[in-house]
């Protein structure tokens, strides 16, 4: 095919093609995955891997995010509701069966999958067909009967108290693998690989579907439904797809929670703080950026493992001042402002910020638009 | 008929409990679930107001909420500590408490909720995800500075004597604070309806409802009308949270999340800007949540939203919604 005969479309995606090695995302990205899997190998220390692990997965968790809301434009507060399906969905196949095998993890997963699937298809039927609006307000009914439904029924979920599973085989806390170039290999390190490549593999998808024939449609909607409709697409069909699918990747990546810290309780993986956690890692990260949750999530897990110790310093140095203390003890009022302030003066967060910082410095020679990702007005719809 | 399609549901609702429970229990709980809807109608009236007129989604509105009820906790506290206006057995005192509870939290509520609207929510009209974002994270602010201020723990809300116990009519048992919640929530509902209907600024408030840039070419300030509305609004709230201290004898720094989701559920119903939508679902959500909780208690939160769905799928815009 000629230069002459390619659609605007198709040129466009040749010059990213062209353009994709030259800039410092992707080396970056390459930079964050070998940084994780060195981790167990270089530091020993469990507190870190288990930080690492937990980064791992809420990045890819708030990534899925960010396609139901960056690349979508509808806000979902049942995004934890989808992660605690997956968590509760492995740790009752695992703990209710008798002895773990690797049938119950993959059934666990399978079946976390489809109730998913299900849900987010009839939450999305049920509200997408009015009002993107509606879709925020049900979805956070849901959560909250969801959160109580698990309280509640405590002959299957345990209630208050949760699930403690046990894994199988390799994943283990007992499994011995000997040594491996010095290194023990233990049941923790498989899981953590595991999890490791598990999420790489999300990570790849969530790329391909963003920038799939959908996952532009899909953006098309967020710019401007009106003009979507009139193009011809049935907008609420593309919507229901995409949360869907962020569902069904958040309940994989509840499953592999699970696995890492083998608990699950209602507060863990439910609970509306795993929802406002979510939403200050998208944020900070970069709504409509895909890898923000990278950023946003090991600024904020590495933050909440730091404060304890910041608390007792702070206790120390202000002793004897309650309104000091009560300060200090309530720093989820601090992410809140931060949280407000990222909204108004960096809507695009850290990634985007930067993106955008870049491309006023090095204006691109080509007419089309700099950076593939993200859209030209930025993350912010006004449907 | 099609007018008459949801009331004769709402009364089949109605009426169906009784054939699983005697006649006293089932006016016990129907006074308790109107109670509960009148007073969920004061959280959702406002949030229903909000979105009609200015197309907002206010998240915060169960944090204005939760401010309420703790303003009107700590002067109920004072006057009960001070002077005994709780425990004393005047109806005048007692009245004057509950009174001086209100007339706090509202005013407080006005301020809170003019300060968001300028501070918060102007910024970003016109874009709902991130009003929605945005008035989530004055949410989280808000209740985190209850818990800094009045720390993280429930306490319990002094109820005025005359307010406490029950009436025994005929036999049955009518407990006397959610009563005063049903008179008030309908004294409420008539004056939000002559507000509307009868003066000039529910006029105004009325057409912005339907057409907000006629309103503008006609020369009202139409962002004058925003922030009065977000301020009645939020009074609104606050007058909520202070009567369901009362009613449930306690205050929470989470209590508003709780309620919020109730006003979500009974918008969605009633249809997203009518006021009157708001009363009849509010009354649905209450009187079914009472009655669901008697029969099967685990399926009571469960019930609200299986009839949220099935108005859903009735009617996509809820009963009384415009479908705008």
């Amino acid at each position: 095919m000629t230069e002459a005969r390619l659609t605007p479309v198709q040129r466009a995606r040749q010059a990213e093609r062209g353009r994709r090695f030259r800039q410092p995302a992707p080396y970056l990205r390459l930079a964050c995955l070998v940084l994780a899997a060195l981790v167990p190998l270089v530091v020993p220390s469990f507190q870190v891997l288990d930080l690492a692990a937990k980064i791992a997965i809420f990045a890819a968790l708030v990534a899925s995010y960010d396609v139901v809301l960056g690349y979508t434009g509808i806000v979902s507060f049942g995004h934890a509701m989808f992660f605690g399906f997956g968590a509760y969905a492995v740790a009752l196949s695992l703990g209710k069966f008798g002895a773990p095998t690797y049938g119950h993890l993959a059934a666990g997963f399978l079946a976390g999958v489809a109730l998913s699937a299900t849900i987010s298809v009839l939450i999305g039927a049920f509200s997408l067909r009015v009002k993107a609006i509606f879709f925020a307000m049900i979805t956070l009914a849901f959560a909250e009967f969801a959160l109580i439904l698990a309280v509640q029924l405590t002959h299957i979920t345990g209630g208050e108290d949760g699930l403690s599973p046990t894994l199988p085989g390799i994943f283990a806390v007992s499994y011995e693998g000997g040594r491996l170039g010095g290194i023990p290999v233990t049941g923790r390190l498989v899981t953590y690989y595991f999890i490791l490549a598990i999420c790489l593999v999300l990570f790849v998808v969530m790329a391909r579907f963003i920038h799939s024939p959908l996952g532009r449609t899909l953006q098309a909607i967020r710019d401007n439904e009106l003009r979507a409709e009139a193009l011809g697409f049935r907008t609420f069909v593309f919507q229901i797809a995409s949360s869907s699918f962020g569902s069904v990747v958040a309940t994989v990546l509840g499953g592999c929670y699970v696995m890492w810290v083998r608990y699950a309780n209602p507060e863990s993986v439910l609970g509306i703080h795993v929802m406002l956690d979510l939403l200050l890692m998208v944020i900070i990260g970069g709504i409509g950026t895909l890898y923000g949750g990278i950023i946003g999530a090991t600024f904020l897990l590495t933050s909440q493992t730091l404060l304890p110790h910041l608390r007792t310093l702070a206790a120390s140095v202000f002793a004897g001042s309650m309104v000091m203390q009560r300060m200090t003890e309530r720093w989820l009022l601090y992410f809140g402002i931060l949280f407000i302030l990222m909204v108004f003066f960096f809507p695009k967060g850290v990634i985007g910020t930067v993106r955008d910082a870049l491309a006023r410095r090095a204006p691109s020679p080509s007419s089309s638009p700099p950076h593939p990702d993200p859209p030209a007005r930025g993350g912010c719809p006004t449907r | 008929m099609r007018r008459a399609a949801p009331i004769l549901a709402a009364a089949a609702l109605f009426v169906l409990p009784l054939a699983f429970m005697d006649a006293r229990t089932y006016v016990t709980l129907t006074v308790a679930g109107l109670a509960m809807g009148m007073l969920i109608f004061l959280v959702a009236a406002g949030l229903t107001l909000i979105f009609g007129l200015m197309d907002v989604l206010n998240f915060a509105h169960g944090a204005v909420f939760s401010w309420g009820a703790y303003v009107g906790f700590s002067v109920a506290l004072l006057l009960n500590q001070r002077w005994g206006w709780a425990t004393a057995p005047s109806v005048t005192l007692n009245v004057l408490l509950l009174a001086a509870a209100i007339l706090a939290a509202m005013v407080v509520a006005v301020g809170l909720g003019i300060l968001l609207e300028r501070v918060i929510v102007r910024p970003v009209y016109g874009r709902h995800m991130f009003q929605i974002l945005i008035t989530l994270g004055a949410t989280i602010v808000i209740e985190e500075l209850i818990r800094m201020i009045w720390g993280p723990n429930d306490q319990v809300m002094p109820v005025p004597l005359t307010f406490q116990g029950s009436w025994d009519i005929a036999d049955v048992i009518v407990l006397r604070f959610p009563v005063v919640a049903i008179v008030l929530g309908v004294l409420v509902y008539l004056g939000i309806t002559l507000l509307l209907t009868r003066t000039r600024v529910g006029l105004i408030v009325r057409a912005g409802v339907e057409n907000r840039e006629m309103i503008q070419a006609l020369g009202h300030n139409i962002y004058r009308y925003f922030t009065r509305v977000f301020a009645a609004g939020s009074a609104l709230a606050a007058l909520g949270g202070v009567m369901w201290a009362m009613f449930s004898q306690s205050v929470r720094p989470a209590m508003g999340g709780e309620q919020l989701i109730f006003a979500f559920i009974v918008v969605i119903i009633g249809g997203l800007g009518s006021v009157t939508g708001s009363l009849l679902g509010a009354l649905i959500v209450g009187l079914s949540y009472n009655y669901v909780a008697f029969l099967v208690p685990k399926a009571a939160i469960g019930i609200n939203m299986a009839i949220m769905v099935l108005i859903l799928l009735l009617r996509p815009t809820g009963l009384f919604g415009s479908g705008k």
